[in-house]
Order: structure tokens, then sequence, then C-alpha cells
């Protein structure tokens, strides 16, 4: 996927700069049950479907300064007063990483995370659900559901393009899913700078 | 992920007598104004009271799962009680009956859609049973600290953890308020910061603790109706109550566990006849009700204490019955006798 080199407000997922990058489509799939790190979430989820999100829409672009990454996915599930939708962008913090399983102990991933009512974080994730606040550095995200699809900005300092590959994770809201309970890209989608 | 630091055995534990709670909340505002003023805590109550039978604070907590199932020993599905099953934590129009000009017609209440109503002490001394056999007692309730504590493993931050002292205590630095905690835990004490976005609940005062004081709970008790101890000191109450005597009971044991706040069960007149004489065979609470909360020990728990008022009525003594009443008072408070108004803001006794 080119980062396309862009100006203009590309913070906001409904701008028209978004208009003229390409759309890469990325195919999601649940973050395996085995893999969730307690026994209370593996018992309490088996034979409860989740990751369902199966296709995700990502463009990129950087205005030098920062990199922004507009994933876009269909929603049309009724919102959830408890539990709200989120998405995030996985990076490897060090060369590599399991993305299935959103990074493990010795090989954590870099995650800007968005939350729908609760904004941006900026997160260290060493295996499903098992994260810790890393500052804020710079992270930002802005989403938008309109039509039954959320259109959602996640931006970061421009330097984490760097890493050469990103990876993509959806939570739906509606059906409780949090923590390691996610919809996660098959494989690392190439970060090209244009 | 879930960890532990606990090195010791110790267990800090809580007696209530439920025959000396008169469910005045003196207990509730003293954790409240200490613990849970700041934003997202209107809704949360770490201690609470609730007359019992009652569906109790959250909503019908007792049906909501959780807890460690006995057969196969794996963690139960639980309910994560919502934000309307906690209730409470109204705004009120106060502004519009003091000063709005219609204080005469218009008069205090919730802000709150009416249907949705429910708030902790919502049900305060409905209990059960018809005229002229209707009954009630108080169930104080808090975190459980307990010895197995689901809350703990079912988390996949790491953010709580098991303390030498037996307190179960988290990190809202590491939580994410993913809130597998409060679908495990089967007493429904944990709650949700929705501002803040981390789970809360008791913290057994811990800085209170670690300076010799009683938690608020148990030192402002005008009924004289809690202990606190560690369980393994032999000289305790809370261990004379509950290894010794053994008439200090958890509450649902069945939900596995290993919950380290204990109930004198209450004792209760008995039962009236259609012609109002006395059944003297029949209690009015029915023992069934108390061994669904208490469990079978429930029946020779409640028998001891009758033998030993039997005893005194006869003019004997009774240790139990001496201690149950606090004619020593500070022996409620375990090892934490310090007096609280000598703590200085840093945490530290000025005595």
């Amino acid at each position: 996927m080119k980062i396309a080199k862009l100006a203009g407000k590309l913070a906001d997922p409904a701008s028209a700069e978004w208009g003229s990058v390409e759309a890469a489509q990325v195919s999601l799939g649940p973050v395996s049950l085995e893999s969730q790190p307690t026994e209370y979430i593996r018992e309490t989820w088996k034979g409860r479907k989740y990751g369902q999100t199966a296709q995700a829409a990502v463009k990129a672009a950087s205005d030098g300064d920062r990199l922004y990454l507009r994933i876009e996915w269909a929603d049309d599930a009724a919102p959830n007063k408890e539990f709200q939708d989120a998405a995030g962008a996985l990076f490897p913090a060090d060369g590599d990483g399991n993305l299935a399983t959103l990074g493990a102990a010795d090989k954590p991933l870099a995650l800007w995370y968005w939350e729908e009512g609760r904004g941006s974080l900026n997160l260290v994730s060493r295996g499903p659900g098992v994260v810790t606040k890393d500052g804020n550095a710079g992270v930002g995200a802005n989403g938008v559901l309109a039509n039954g699809r959320w259109s959602v900005v996640i931006s970061g300092p421009a330097a984490m393009a760097a890493k050469g590959k990103v990876g993509l994770a959806v939570w739906n809201g509606s059906n409780e899913e949090r923590a390691g309970l996610a919809a996660v890209s098959q494989q690392w989608l190439p970060l090209e700078s244009d | 992920m879930a960890a532990t630091t606990k090195t010791s055995n110790r267990q800090l534990a809580w007696v209530y007598d439920l025959n000396k709670c008169i469910g005045c909340q003196t207990c509730s505002v003293a954790c409240k104004v200490l613990w849970t003023r700041d934003e997202g805590e209107k809704h949360q109550w770490w201690m609470s009271v609730n007359t019992m039978p009652g569906l109790g604070t959250p909503k019908a907590w007792e049906e909501m799962g959780g807890g460690v199932d006995p057969v196969t020993g794996k963690p139960r599905p639980g309910h994560q009680p919502t934000r309307d099953e906690f209730g409470g934590g109204f705004d009120f129009n106060y502004h519009e009956v003091f000063y709005g000009g219609s204080g005469g017609k218009a008069h205090l209440e919730p802000q709150a859609p009416r249907e949705n109503r429910w708030a902790m002490n919502w049900d305060e001394d409905q209990g059960a049973g018809e005229w002229p056999n209707s009954y009630y007692f108080y169930l104080p309730r808090q975190c459980n600290h307990c010895t197995n504590p689901v809350c703990l493993t079912a988390c996949p931050t790491g953010a709580l953890s098991k303390e030498d002292n037996g307190l179960v205590l988290r990190d809202e630095e590491v939580c994410m308020g993913d809130r597998f905690c409060m679908e495990a835990c089967p007493y429904k004490k944990v709650y949700f910061n929705y501002d803040r976005h981390v789970g809360q609940q008791c913290i057994g005062c811990f800085p209170r603790i670690e300076a010799g004081v009683a938690p608020a709970c148990v030192r402002q008790c005008p009924g004289r109706a809690v202990f606190i101890g560690y369980l393994d000191d032999e000289t305790s109450s809370v261990h004379r109550l509950v290894k010794e005597w053994k008439i200090a009971l958890p509450l649902h044991a069945e939900a596995g566990t290993g919950p380290n706040v204990f109930y004198v069960p209450p004792l209760a007149p008995n039962r009236l006849n259609d012609d109002m004489s006395i059944d003297y065979d029949t209690p009015r609470i029915p023992p069934e009700y108390l061994e669904s909360l208490f469990g079978p020990g429930v029946h020779s728990a409640l028998d001891l204490l009758k033998s030993e008022m039997d005893s005194v009525r006869a003019g004997g003594k009774s240790e139990m019955l001496s201690t149950l009443i606090a004619y020593k008072w500070q022996e409620l408070l375990g090892p934490f006798t310090v007096d609280p108004a000598t703590l200085t803001p840093n945490g530290n006794t000025g005595a």
C-alpha cells in the first residue's frame, strides 16, 4: 500500500482529500480463541462468535509530519450501551511480530487505538488484550459513522512508516468485543512511501 | 497475564453481625465520602447495605452468574452489570424546587426515566412474607477480597493483584476497562467508571490499614456490628467467630471464590399462628432461605447462638456473646486501633 503525499485535513475521515487516495481491501478474521490470555475469556467465549468483521478498506497518507490511516468498514449493528466500536493500527515494534495474536510477550506491537466516545490511545500490545498504555506519543483519531459504515482516521508520527508494514484490528462493540476479542487483518500490509 | 504479588498467607477478613446491623448505611456513607466522590463514581457504592430478601444492588445480582463451576472448577460465565442495573447516581431537580419559584408544587425527584429507576438501597425494608409473619434483615456487602479472586484471573492486562495482607487491589493505570472482572465476580461488587474507563471496587481502605487504622466501614459502624482482623490471628475476633466458633459464615460460598467477608446469620422471632398465638417451632425467616445464602452451616450456627443466649439467660457466661456484644469495642478493630483523627495528609499518623 502506497502512502500518498498529501496536505489538508487528513485527520477528518470525511475530508475530500481522501477521495484521491486508492484504498487497499483487507481481509480480517477473529483472533483465535486459543490465544486469548485468560481461562475466563476462553471459557465464556467458547461457541460465541466474535471478530466477524470480514473486510475493511484502508488508505494511507502522510503530510510529512504525520502518518494517517483511514480505515472503513461496514457496521450496521445496533449500538451497545456498555461497549463501543473500536479500531486499531498495529506496527511491529521490533522488526517483526505475530499479527494474528496481536503481538506476544517477547515481540510487542505498537497499537494506535481508537474507540468510539473514548478517542485515541497509544498502546503496546503483547498478545490479545494484553496491552499497556504508552503515553500519548502524538496519536490521534477521529471516527464517523454514516450509512452503516465506520470511517476512522488514526494518525501518529510519520516515522512509524519506517516500520514498513501495518496491520488492522476492528472491535464490534455491539457484540461486546473488547481486549483480544477482535477481527484482525490476516496478513501484514506493506507500507511504501510514495 | 494475570498476576499476583502475594507472598504471604495472611488474609484480612471482615465479620458482619447481622443481628446487630440496623441498616443505617453509616458504613456505606463513610465509604462513599472517603473514596467515591470523584468523576464517574456517582453510582458507585463500594460498601452497600440491602434489605434481604431483596433484589439488592446491582438489581438482581444473585442471578448474574460468575464465580467457579463447582463440578469442573472452571470459571462460570457471568453478566456484566449495566449502569441501569446499578442505578442511582441521579441528578435531582434541586433548582426547580429550591430556586425556580415552584417549590410549593414541585417535589424533589430523580431526573431519570421513571421506568429505569433503581438504586443502591431501592428495595429497602420490603423484605418478604405476609403479615403478621413478614420478615427482613439487612445485608452489608463489599468486595469479598476472595482467596480465589476470579476478577484477577479473568483480567487480560494483569491489573489486579492479591496483596500480602489478602486485599485484592487494582492498578487503575494498568486497567483497560475490559470488564471481564465485572462478569467474573459472583458478588457483582466491581463498578465501572464510565468517565475514566476503568473498573473500581473496595480497596479495603488500604492506606488506613497501612497506618494501623481500621477501614471506614468498620470504624464508623454505630451498631458495633463489624469486625476486622487477620484470619490466622488466633486472638482476633474474626478468627474466633469464623474458625473457632464457626458462627460467621461466607455469603454464597458455592460460587467457589473463597470470600473473606463473613456474616453472623440473623436470628428471627417465631411465627405467629392465625389466632396470634406463637408458633415456637417455626422461625419467621425460613431456614432454607438462610441456607441458600450462607450454606448448610447456618443451622448449627443459629443453634449455637441460641444455646449461648439460653445459657446467659440462665445466669451463665458466654465468651462468644461477649465478643459479639463488643463490650470492648476496640476488639472490633483487630490490630487496626489507631485513631483516624491522628492521620496526617501524607498518610502517616501524627501521634
